[in-house]
């Protein structure tokens, strides 16, 4: 167990610069919503700021986009596995480096995907309860609400489900494509893809309530139907579940095709001939 | 330990997907390289010596034939085995005391921080130096320092040498024996620089066209060889020829002699350079021959 502890280390290590960058994002936008609900709204409650729309400019406007960065931050981890992580290594050689250490392919696939894995989870846990506490402690002078897409998935492990699922399928297309570019590219392309699509059918993950809705904000499915605001946490779990699949089969077809380097670990052994 | 570090029987390797156009980089190859052994792998550029160095290490598996480690079927002996690639793979952003750390991390339980910081220093680096800003030859011997740190029973070097100046090539080789001597460390490099590896290698292993064309000890090798000059029109049956040229009224010729040699043919021992040179320059030599070479017992056994 400690040799595993030392070998994510070693990937932590090798990829110090995407930690230092995904640390102080994480930390400006935990910071930055400490900041804005607990200096920028109390400011603007004064009455002359209301009056002048400044809530909207300075406080609803920013919390907006700290969901949206945070939100779409998988695009970036998507890039990042595809072509820092495995890509280059693949590209320039170092990947047979490391396999002719005292580790095994599969191995090191391993280490190179729990070592991210578990830091965008630290992160994830960190981020989700401060975004909770600063979405909700103003909800008066805010312009969204829970439907809201990147709202929906900040609420909530999905925002950490998608980066999940961004590092497996960029690990995945890095080990298709074998060039750090390409690979990085298609990755993108496919997190976008898939992106939108579980998105777009978002509301058809559990069943709807007919009816009118009344008062309290709520996210409509047809004109007879909708979902009240007590279907968040079974519609964000669900398609939570989505992703954590998509990831799942994505990790699981990157350690299929890790190669022949892993083919030759069990597979073949060869005939015990003995010369005399 | 086992007595074979490296056993090879019918091993072939074919590059690409398309069963027609592919061509085989290793083909039909049969040896077996004993323990303790320093061998050269010889051979013209494209003659398959990496792909062979490639199989050994667990990097590519082989298309046909099988291929043991150490005694292990070829992957399983990984945390034994070292290999330097030819273009020396490094993680540029990383220390050279960094790597030298990752060294440690991926090889738990049989790194040895001390010999390989020793290879480090002999080459006055600084350990805080980013391995993007090395030459090549400081790249070689962070590298082999990384190879070396496992402590493994068999070493795997293709081309090792290429890109070092003549100091550095000589105190590197240095080192490499005294591992090989101190620890009984088989090593094996390829190199298409015949001279640099005379002098260090014990045994041989000539490749040309994907096939193993002259295995064993070069002691031996050279024993079982004679260069001659005779009269052109001496007709050299039944002795093997290697190569043969005729100059005016003189033959002169590389063969293995099956028989004693009459004295006027004035036999003499080839140089290893000579000797390889005779191979590479005449592919059929051993193939139409009786008695190929690389496959008659006295060679290619243990």
């Amino acid at each position: 167990m400690s040799a595993f502890t030392a070998q994510l280390a070693a990937v932590l290590r090798l990829h110090r610069a995407a930690l230092i960058v995904w640390t102080v994002f994480v930390a400006g936008c935990v910071g930055y919503l400490v900041w804005l609900t607990e200096v920028t709204a109390p400011a603007l409650r004064e009455p002359l700021a209301g009056a002048l729309g400044l809530d909207y400019l300075e406080y609803s406007s920013p919390m907006g986009w700290v969901s949206t960065f945070m939100y779409y931050g998988f695009w970036a981890v998507a890039a990042w596995s595809a072509a820092a992580l495995v890509g280059r290594e693949l590209e320039s050689g170092t990947a047979r480096l490391a396999w002719t250490q005292g580790v095994t392919p599969v191995r090191w696939l391993a280490t190179k995907l729990a070592a991210p894995a578990l830091v965008l989870l630290a992160g994830g846990a960190v981020f989700v309860p401060v975004y909770r506490w600063a979405w909700s402690a103003h909800r008066e002078m805010m312009g969204d609400d829970w439907t809201f897409a990147d709202v929906f998935a900040a609420r909530g492990p999905l925002v950490v489900a998608y980066a999940l699922c961004a590092l497996a399928v960029g690990t995945l297309t890095a080990l298709l494509v074998r060039r750090a570019l390409p690979a990085s590219a298609l990755a993108v392309a496919v997190m976008i893809v898939l992106n939108r699509y579980v998105e777009k059918y978002r509301e058809d993950y559990w069943p709807p309530t007919t009816g009118t809705p009344h008062g309290a904000p709520v996210m409509r499915v047809d004109s007879a139907s909708y979902h009240p605001q007590s279907h968040y946490w079974p519609l964000h779990l669900v398609e939570t579940g989505i992703i954590l699949t998509a990831t799942t089969l994505a990790t699981a077809a990157a350690f299929l095709l890790l190669g022949p380097a892993r083919r030759t670990v069990p597979a073949r052994t060869p005939r015990q001939e003995s010369p005399a | 330990m086992t007595d074979t570090a490296l056993e090879a029987a019918a091993l072939g390797k074919r590059f690409g997907r398309l069963r027609r156009s592919a061509g085989w980089a290793l083909r039909d190859c049969s040896f077996a390289l004993p323990a303790g052994r320093v061998c050269a792998v010889v051979g013209p550029n494209g003659a398959g010596k990496s792909t062979l160095l490639a199989l050994a290490a667990g990097l590519l598996a082989p298309t046909e034939g099988t291929l043991s480690v150490l005694g292990e079927p070829v992957g399983q002996a990984r945390a034994r085995v070292g290999f330097v690639a030819q273009d020396k793979p490094l993680y540029p952003q990383l220390t050279v005391a960094e790597t030298l750390r990752m060294g440690g991390d991926l090889n738990p339980g049989r790194w040895d921080a001390r010999a390989a910081e020793r290879i480090v220093a002999g080459g006055d680096l600084d350990p805080k130096a980013r391995v993007r800003s090395l030459s090549g030859g400081q790249r070689t011997r962070v590298a082999l320092a990384l190879a070396l740190g496992k402590r493994p029973e068999l070493l795997l070097l293709d081309e090792p040498m290429a890109d070092l100046d003549p100091l550095a090539r000589h105190e590197l080789m240095g080192v490499l024996m005294s591992q090989a001597a101190q620890h009984g460390t088989t090593i094996v490099m390829s190199s298409h620089v015949v001279a640099e590896l005379e002098d260090s290698c014990d045994h041989l292993l000539l490749i040309g066209g994907g096939r193993v064309r002259l295995a064993g000890e070069i002691d031996a090798l050279l024993e079982t060889h004679a260069r001659v000059s005779a009269a052109a029109d001496t007709d050299l049956a039944p002795h093997t020829v290697v190569e043969s040229r005729t100059t005016g009224r003189q033959l002169t010729a590389l063969i293995r002699p099956a028989a004693p040699l009459p004295a006027d043919w004035r036999p003499g021992t080839p140089s290893l350079e000579e000797l390889v040179l005779s191979y590479l320059r005449n592919p059929e030599a051993q193939t139409t021959a009786p008695g190929t070479p690389a496959k008659s017992p006295e060679e290619s056994a243990v």
